[in-house]
């Protein structure tokens, strides 16, 4: 009778140390980074929470759509060359970049808070302004992205639908460090604003209705006051009040990265010095954002 | 299931202020208590089970928050829903009620005092010296932790001079000090003829608070009565009792002989006795041990704590 | 055995009230229970530990690193169970866990293999692919416990982790804490509980008002009184206490007045409490030393006799 052996063994599935390698805070930063930008975009999330980036997405992309359509419908006629928005004017399609920030930063700040998670987040190996800066990396990620991508495609377009393509790019290659510079400041302020604003409380909606009024009542002040002041007539320009209006101050900053002074068409225009006004107007408002931040998540008491 | 030669099912007592008849209440499809039958008189009551047992639902049923959807419950013969007059003589101490942070210790204890009349000008004084309140008395509830805020709940409930009174989970939060008073306070209560109801899932507190137990599982009574008579009357299962003497050899063959001894096995601690009877074991032990002339330093049964009754219950 | 937090003099002071007064500690690996009233220090010390406040005056080092130098790698090593609710409801318990795990600094891989390892070690089962919201309080309080040993920490600080638990949900919490002692994980519990401290630890640290009252083992708490407990049913106690005081004993009734109290001094005692039993054919169920209590030494400040 031939002998079989019988093997069998039973493994110990318990406890396995971690003898890997181990990052400190900046492994840590992008982690953060990484699930805040994940819960931004609506990854792994349920359907509703994708709606507003993509909703943005697609307003983002649609006037580079039509523009390039025109273009390529205008090719060899006497209405070529018309643009239906110019690069300048395209960063920074406001309203709709100002919803998203009033929805998706209080989304990724403000239950970190009220759920209680932060001194969980803090007994790792990261600091306040390790949280910050991944919070507001995260946010800035989106905007930028959505705000240069769709100038991306724009601009291939074009250069595909005109005559010549090295033709077009000799005669637009200054928009190629302008508008992700004009971007880049563009989302710069709109993160740090709205992380400050959600920093403030753990109510997403309380953080979002407060940022959209913010912005809003800046706005219509600074309206009502260059309209009182010009007598009930409608005059364009000429009245530094404008730089009250917080949410154009991002614009005033791409008038300057792209013609170098403030646009004709901005309410600012004509005032002396407007152009340092408003850089040092913008450079205030990002700086009072970043201390309200920095306040609200230093996480070491002295 | 009867307790060992008791006349009464040990889930009713004899002097009952509180009677719960075959009580059922559901909350739309879930049951949260099956033709439930109990009843509860002066002393201390330990109400045990787990989560989603039942537990709350009895308490509220019983207090008159909670209607019953079949059977009946009455304190002292009457409806705690219906009768005003039995209304006030019970309070419930719920587990995790908010209370208004703003109201200091002595508004609240005033305030459930004016809303049930009760005359006695220096009742509210009473209520808070009793649980030991008295100089946090005027300091917010905001600013109290967790078993401060339970004592202060308490206090609420007994300056109605209840003659009833339910707790559920009134030691949570409590630091070991705040323990030992409460469960000194509970028990005197019931000693004075208070009819007290107290659920809590340390049981090695209620041991200490309870004179009498009833565990609850899925709406359903799974036992009630002293522990220990409970273990013995989960007479299927074998008992494992230690016995430490100075020369366990001749004690484990003496033993053996026993009927109803089933195994025995020497360890490190002792001799583990494992009989099927544990009272019959009892009887046996003292005079075997005396006849061989062994030294008995210990006996000690190893599953009758309220903790392994429980673990056997639930399984 | 290794030190693995020592303190010297340490002392938080916020205006007003004085949290830690002066404390000197060594606490051995291995686990170790942390008692004390609401508003002991507890929390405090956790805190400083964490490297989550600065130290008013003296010094903590954990694991051989202080504190105040090097916070962050202090806390590359440590794990957090806090006592209140902290954790994001609308995630899964997989997610939860993998992403602490990179804040942990993990990898992104290994953060999701241990994840699903200490889920495993917590009893987490499908529910782990559910959201937060919807569990129990024993499942939470499991996913807290996971969270804080996914990035393998040598030390995990553990608050009221048995609190809102039933019995059975209690008695599998502290299993587990007993297990991670052999992961070579060392832990502090701190709760009011003190039986979940005499079951579990090895070591108790007991804080009142701010200071040190207690640091030592366990075992040299729980010790004899000289008295042992003898139940012989409630029935009979009485009779049994006045048959042993009549032979010279001294026999009284515990509170419950169902069992009794023997003063004893050698076996020359315990044979006439065997005798008596068994001349009075009383049932012997229990016949044991009576230890001091975790609950003697702290309520009542010393081991008391009866």
């Amino acid at each position: 009778m031939s002998r079989t052996e019988q093997v069998g063994a039973v493994y110990d599935r318990g406890y396995r140390p971690y003898d890997g390698p181990r990052g400190g805070r900046r492994a840590a930063t992008a982690a953060l980074y990484r699930t805040s930008l994940r819960r931004a975009i609506g990854l792994r999330r349920p359907w509703r929470q994708k709606v507003a980036p993509a909703a943005l997405l697609a307003v983002a992309v649609i006037p580079a759509v039509v523009n390039v359509g025109i273009g390529y419908l205008t090719r060899d006629t006497p209405a070529e060359g018309f643009q239906f928005i110019t690069y300048r004017e395209y960063v920074g399609v406001s309203s709709a970049l100002l919803l998203f920030v009033a929805l998706v930063a209080p989304d990724i700040v403000c239950p970190d808070r009220r759920q209680r998670v932060l001194p969980l987040i803090f007994a790792r190996p990261l600091v306040g302004r390790d949280y910050a800066l991944a919070k507001v990396g995260a946010i800035f990620t989106c905007v930028f992205a959505f705000s240069v991508l769709p100038q991306a495609v724009l601009y291939v377009g074009k250069m595909l639908v005109s005559r010549g393509a090295l033709d077009y790019f000799r005669a637009n290659t200054a928009v190629i460090w302008q508008v992700p510079v004009a971007a880049a400041l563009l989302s710069l302020f709109y993160a740090v604003l709205g992380v400050a604003v959600a920093s403030l409380t753990g109510r997403r909606i309380v953080a979002g209705a407060s940022m959209l009024g913010v912005t809003l009542v800046s706005s219509t002040v600074s309206a009502i006051l260059i309209h009182a002041d010009n007598g009930g007539r409608v005059v364009q320009g000429n009245h530094p009040a404008a730089l009250l209006n917080i949410l154009a101050l991002p614009l005033r900053v791409r008038d300057l990265v792209f013609l170098g002074r403030i646009g004709e068409d901005s309410p600012l225009s004509g005032v002396a010095g407007g152009g340092i006004l408003a850089a040092a107007g913008f450079t205030a408002v990002v700086a009072a954002c970043i201390a309200v931040i920095l306040y609200r998540y230093r996480s070491v008491e002295t | 299931m009867s307790g060992p030669g008791a006349a009464l099912d040990p889930a009713f007592v004899e002097d009952a202020t509180v009677v719960v008849e075959d009580a059922s209440v559901w909350f739309g499809q879930k049951v949260a208590l099956s033709e439930l039958g109990c009843s509860f008189g002066p002393g201390v009551a330990g109400l045990l089970g787990p989560n989603g047992a039942g537990k709350s639902t009895l308490m509220r049923a019983v207090t008159g928050l909670v209607g019953v959807n079949a059977g009946r419950v009455t304190v002292d013969g009457r409806d705690p829903r219906q009768d005003r007059d039995v209304h006030h003589r019970i309070a419930l101490v719920p587990e995790d009620e908010a209370v208004p942070g703003s109201l200091t210790a002595r508004q609240l204890v005033q305030y459930v005092a004016d809303l049930h009349r009760v005359k006695d000008g220096d009742a509210a004084e009473r209520a808070l010296g009793t649980v030991d309140m008295l100089d946090a008395a005027d300091r917010q509830l905001a600013g109290f932790s967790k078993g401060m805020r339970q004592r202060a709940k308490v206090a609420a409930a007994l300056v109605t001079d209840p003659a009833v009174l339910v707790l559920d989970e009134p030691l949570n939060g409590a630091d070991p000090v705040q323990r030992a008073s409460l469960i000194q306070l509970f028990r005197r209560l019931g000693a004075e003829g208070r009819t007290v109801i107290v659920s809590s899932h340390v049981l090695s507190e209620v041991e200490r608070l309870a004179d009498r137990v009833l565990v609850l599982i899925h709406g359903r009574l799974a036992a009630a009565g002293n522990h220990r008579a409970i273990r013995d009357a989960m007479d299927d299962r074998p008992r494992h009792v230690l016995v430490r003497v100075d020369d366990p050899r001749r004690l484990a063959a003496v033993l053996l002989e026993l009927e109803t001894v089933v195994g025995v096995s020497l360890t490190d601690a002792g001799l583990v006795v494992t009989t099927e009877r544990a009272g019959d074991l009892a009887v046996a032990v003292a005079p075997v041990a005396r006849t061989l002339g062994v030294h008995l330093r210990e006996v000690r049964p190893l599953d009758d704590s309220l903790e392994s009754l429980f673990r056997e219950l639930v399984r | 055995m290794t030190t693995i937090v020592r303190a010297r003099g340490l002392t938080k002071t916020y205006p007003g009230v004085t949290a830690l007064a002066g404390i000197d500690l060594d606490i051995p690996e291995g686990r170790v229970g942390l008692v004390g009233a609401n508003g002991a220090g507890k929390t405090t010390l956790f805190r400083l530990l964490l490297g989550l406040a600065r130290p008013t005056s003296g010094t903590v080092e954990v694991n051989g690193i202080d504190v105040a130098q090097d916070p962050i790698g202090v806390r590359t090593n440590i794990g957090y169970m806090p006592e209140h609710e902290c954790l994001p409801l609308d995630q899964t318990a997989a997610d939860v866990v993998s992403t602490f795990g990179e804040l942990g600094g993990l990898p992104v891989r290994a953060a999701r293999q241990r994840a699903s390892e200490v889920l495993d070690l917590v009893g987490l089962d499908e529910a782990r692919f559910r959201p937060v919201g919807g569990y129990s309080t024993g499942m939470r309080q499991r996913t807290k416990l996971a969270q804080a040993i996914v990035a393998d920490p040598k030390l995990v600080l553990l608050d009221e982790p048995t609190a809102g638990l039933d019995p059975s949900g209690r008695e599998e919490m502290l299993a587990l804490v007993a297990r991670l002692g052999g992961f070579g994980i060392a832990v502090v519990l701190a709760t009011h509980l003190l039986d979940d401290v005499a079951e579990v630890c090895d070591h108790v640290v007991m804080l009142d008002g701010g200071r040190l009252v207690t640091d030592a083992p366990t075992t040299t708490l729980l010790q004899r009184t000289g008295t042992v407990t003898v139940d012989v049913g409630p029935a009979a106690a009485a009779t049994l206490a006045a048959a042993l005081a009549g032979r010279g004993l001294t026999a009284m009734l515990d509170e419950h007045g169902a069992t009794v109290e023997v003063t004893v001094t050698g076996d020359g005692d315990l044979d006439w409490v065997r005798d008596v039993v068994a001349e009075m054919g009383l049932p012997l169920y229990r016949l044991t030393n009576r230890l001091t209590s975790l609950d003697d030494v702290f309520v009542h400040r010393g081991p008391e006799q009866r």
